[in-house]
């Protein structure tokens, strides 16, 4: 079980700064996030199922955004954040 | 809600959406709380056929575009339906396995413009969005399905992007047709259908396109905005990307009216329904995009004299000012009241036609789009 520590800005979409989701990558793992929470959808990823310009994804710790995104593989992961990136400054 | 003597105007920002209250003197206005706080509203309108409806195009640059409404003339809102790309289904790779790019693979950027329908139609929205996408909603909002002779257009792969992005941001309903509907694509052109968007034929004829080697294409015209006049359907006003035009056909010609003015690039246009045969354009500087010569000014076009008319002296209100293609609005009452929102985010009013003009006291973040919501509209 994934420990998800979500953006407090994503709350008004519903989820909590905190979930537990079992998923074996982040697309899986999104896809379980906006299957609790519907207006998650389209908010975190666009309607080609990419990620968002200014969503970051950290596996354990890493970005994973601009690298491997909604493919990362998450068998061995423990720790997903999920933060919107510095825009501006 | 009931229909009530408040005039309102609404205002799409860069940082959100605003609903300005006033009595029909149009003189004293009341700015309320921001709502949508961080996103980029390109559009905010009212349905006049459910009053207290207003719906509003707003872009998130975190979380992307959605349509939200409020029942209540703005005071609570609520995200519907949002349409999507029409290869949402598809989630094809960006790349094919010949190292093409897929032309097809890219989402809504940005949602542009709201119509609400006809009166004899009124559970019917249309929305424009980019890149170069129309839908239409035949419940409200709650869903929305693409308009398929545009969104899929055989040209689509020849149409390129304008500055603003690749905006559907006209959308004209003739209210003696329902059959009949026009648009207007940046860095497209303008087109008309007459067959309910069944298809749709190019109407750029007459309109110069300086920036293309071709100077008179069939699409490829840069249009900014378009107004139709309305006590003649036919009539419309165009401000192009190369300068202010006029159509008396259906857009099937479209005559150049600004060369008088000397520079006569904008973004915008307006003709009010209690003043048939006018039409009121922002003149910006073509280079610099804020008007020219220093100061706030207004163009109103007599259609029957053929004749301009500047409604601003220098003095009246110094400055250089941005106009977006959303940025100025008229209303519906008699005489009618101009309404302009700047990109330094002043709101300039004018409630007798542009006779006499004040700014809304508050300062705005920059300004998209205006529109008027006052009473008696239908």
């Amino acid at each position: 079980m994934l420990d998800v520590h979500l953006d407090s800005w994503l709350r008004e979409f519903g989820p909590r700064s905190h979930e537990k989701i079992a998923a074996d990558s982040v697309d899986q793992l999104l896809d379980a996030l906006e299957s609790r929470y519907p207006r998650l959808r389209f908010k975190l990823r666009d309607e080609t199922g990419q990620l968002r310009r200014y969503v970051r994804v950290f596996v354990d710790g890493e970005d994973v955004s601009a690298t491997t995104g909604v493919a990362t593989p998450l068998t061995q992961a423990e720790s997903i954040d999920i933060l919107h990136s510095i825009a501006g400054g | 809600m009931k229909r009530d003597n408040k005039v309102r105007i609404l205002v799409g920002t860069r940082k959100g959406t605003y609903v300005v209250e006033g009595d029909p003197s149009r003189r004293h206005w009341k700015v309320g709380p921001a709502a949508h706080v961080g996103s980029e509203v390109y559009h905010v309108v009212a349905d006049p056929r459910h009053p207290g409806d207003i719906y509003a195009a707003v872009n998130s640059g975190f979380w992307g575009p959605t349509v939200q409404r409020s029942r209540n003339w703005g005071k609570t809102w609520k995200e519907i339906a949002t349409p999507l790309s029409p290869m949402q289904k598809d989630r094809k790779p960006l790349f094919d396995d010949s190292g093409n790019q897929n032309e097809v693979e890219r989402p809504i950027a940005n949602l542009w413009h709201i119509e609400p329908g006809r009166p004899s139609e009124p559970d019917v929205l249309y929305l424009g969005a980019d890149p170069h996408l129309l839908f239409r909603s035949s419940d409200l909002g709650a869903s929305w399905a693409p308009n398929r002779a545009m969104n899929e257009h055989p040209k689509r792969k020849d149409w390129s992007p304008g500055a603003g992005g690749a905006c559907l941001h006209t959308i004209l309903l003739d209210p003696r047709s329902p059959d009949r509907m026009y648009v207007g694509l940046s860095a497209v052109g303008t087109f008309r259908s007459d067959d309910n968007g069944e298809s749709w034929t190019p109407t750029n004829r007459g309109v110069e396109a300086p920036f293309l080697p071709d100077k008179h294409p069939e699409t490829g015209q840069c249009v900014h905005d378009v107004a139709m006049d309305a006590a003649d359907p036919d009539t419309f006003y165009r401000q192009d990307h190369g300068g202010m035009y006029v159509s008396h056909d259906r857009m099937g010609r479209w005559t150049r009216i600004g060369k008088p003015l000397g520079d006569d690039f904008g973004f915008t246009v307006a003709s009010p329904s209690t003043a048939p045969g006018r039409a009121y354009f922002v003149r910006l500087d073509g280079m610099a995009r804020v008007t020219g010569e220093g100061h706030f000014q207004v163009h109103e076009w007599n259609d029957r004299t053929r004749r301009w008319r500047k409604l601003l002296s220098p003095a009246a209100f110094p400055g250089h000012f941005g106009v977006h293609r959303e940025g100025i609005a008229t209303d519906t009452l008699d005489p009618p009241g101009i309404y302009v929102g700047t990109t330094t985010g002043h709101l300039f009013v004018s409630p007798d036609a542009g006779r006499s003009w004040q700014l809304v006291r508050y300062s705005f973040p920059g300004i998209h789009s205006v529109s008027v919501a006052s009473p008696g509209a239908r």
